[in-house]
């Protein structure tokens, strides 16, 4: 016996949905199929009991707050009806006003949706641009992408700590002496901000390399950075340090005393 | 409180309402009248508790004033009441959903049911039908609510559930089977 089939026709024969056809059909069944029989037992009980189900009563309170709220919705309105233009000539003007008034609300609003719109795209393009220079940044095996990399820092206004600090470390630490070269370039344009100046200052006594420090000498000179003097001059005293930015240090020594 | 015209009785639900719609508000009163009993059986046929049963009728009621300007006097008033108590279902299913219909007040339902003193053995069938229903899925609950226990037409229930009369049906049945099932379980229980 396929249930859910003869559950559906015998639903119908309960409901009296049944045709003369099947209605015949399905007693001859029911006087000779038990378990049919069964079934249909079952589903006129269940179907009983929901026909006959009581209905649940709420409680007295329910009307009351509606017609608590429905008061409060009237006197609501009522408020809201006091504003009354007359004569004609004085509706049309107010109607015209608060035409112009919505038209210029709505031109303000778009205005200010795509300067919203246009503030989002520059914020993630930013976003964008300080993600792919850490990353190109932080590659190990490629001196050019490294360079790449500080490149695009050419592209903010003005720099946030983490990318500062990547572009000391590369000043600093980089094993390449091009990569460290552009990483000064660049820090040299944010010059003004307080904490690059502080590093390029501090650099001045780590750097050992000659190409990095005479540009950083340029560069501190070109600061007027007259805090590093002690510097320049322990540098032109320092044996070990090449001739070239002995130069360097002396010229720097001059311009800024 | 003003009374309504008793020529409002004459008035179908939608020329009512459409009437609140248009800023006779005191008429929502009739229709609350002739509605709420309805909408409070499906929310408590639907959430098996009594209290929640009445604030959302409350919310539902609270809804059709607030959203009166959007109704569509096209739409049948019936229709348009039955979604907003579905919606108000849905939304405290959403924030009750720690209580699942496996977990439905029972016998809070059961004790709100009308003195039975004729028949002890229809409250025990009664009982048991609510915890066969409680075992069912929401859907099939619902259809069941609908159209057994309000006895709404499925032409009725097909257009604010947005399905085909013949979709309604076949669901319909199905429920009815798995109510069976679960029914007579229970029996064994």
């Amino acid at each position: 016996m396929d249930k859910q089939k003869w559950e559906s026709r015998l639903i119908d024969y309960i409901d009296g949905k049944a045709g003369e056809a099947e209605r015949v059909a399905i007693e001859q069944e029911l006087l000779h199929n038990e378990s049919v029989r069964n079934l249909y037992n079952q589903l006129a009980e269940i179907m009983g009991a929901m026909n006959h189900a009581h209905v649940l009563e709420p409680s007295g309170k329910l009307k009351v707050n509606f017609e608590q709220a429905l008061q409060q919705e009237i006197a609501a309105q009522q408020k809201t009806k006091t504003v009354f233009f007359s004569p004609v000539v004085y509706r049309v003007a107010a109607g015209f006003i608060l035409l112009m008034a919505g038209l210029a609300i709505g031109y303000k609003i778009n205005q200010n949706q795509i300067k919203t719109q246009e503030l989002e795209a520059l914020r993630q393009q930013v976003e964008e641009n300080r993600q792919m220079m850490l990353a190109m940044m932080d590659n190990p095996l490629s001196a050019s992408q490294r360079i790449t990399g500080v490149s695009v820092a050419y592209t903010f206004d003005k720099p946030d700590d983490e990318i500062v600090n990547a572009l000391v470390k590369a000043m600093n630490e980089d094993a390449n002496t091009n990569v460290r070269l552009a990483a000064l370039d660049a820090l040299g344009r944010f010059s003004s901000e307080a904490n690059v100046r502080s590093e390029l200052i501090g650099s001045l006594a780590v750097q050992k390399d000659a190409v990095v420090q005479i540009a950083l000498i340029q560069l501190l000179v070109k600061m007027k950075e007259k805090s590093v003097l002690n510097q320049l001059e322990q540098l032109t005293r320092d044996a070990g340090t090449l001739k070239a930015v002995k130069d360097e240090a002396h010229a720097g020594i001059l311009k800024l005393s | 409180m003003p009374k309504p015209d008793k020529s409002i009785d004459l008035m179908s639900d939608e020329q009512i309402m459409e009437a609140v719609k248009n800023g006779n508000l005191q008429q929502a009163s009739v229709l609350f009248d002739r509605f709420h009993k309805r909408i409070f059986n499906f929310l408590a046929r639907m959430t098996g508790e009594r209290e929640a049963a009445e604030d959302l009728t409350q919310n539902v009621f609270l809804r059709m004033l607030k959203y009166r300007h959007s109704y569509n006097p096209e739409m049948k008033f019936q229709s348009w009441i039955y979604q907003m108590a579905r919606n108000a279902f849905a939304d405290h299913y959403q924030k009750q959903k720690q209580l699942k219909p496996a977990n439905m007040e029972v016998e809070k339902l059961h004790e709100s049911l009308p003195d039975l003193s004729e028949a002890l053995e229809q409250e025990e069938t009664e009982k048991r039908l609510i915890r066969a229903l409680a075992r069912l899925p929401d859907d099939y609950r619902e259809l069941l609510v609908l159209t057994r226990f309000q006895h709404l037409k499925y032409e009725e229930v097909a257009g604010f559930l947005n399905m085909t009369v013949a979709n309604v049906k076949v669901k319909v049945h199905r429920a009815i089977g798995q109510l069976r099932e679960n029914y007579f379980e229970l029996e064994n229980v």
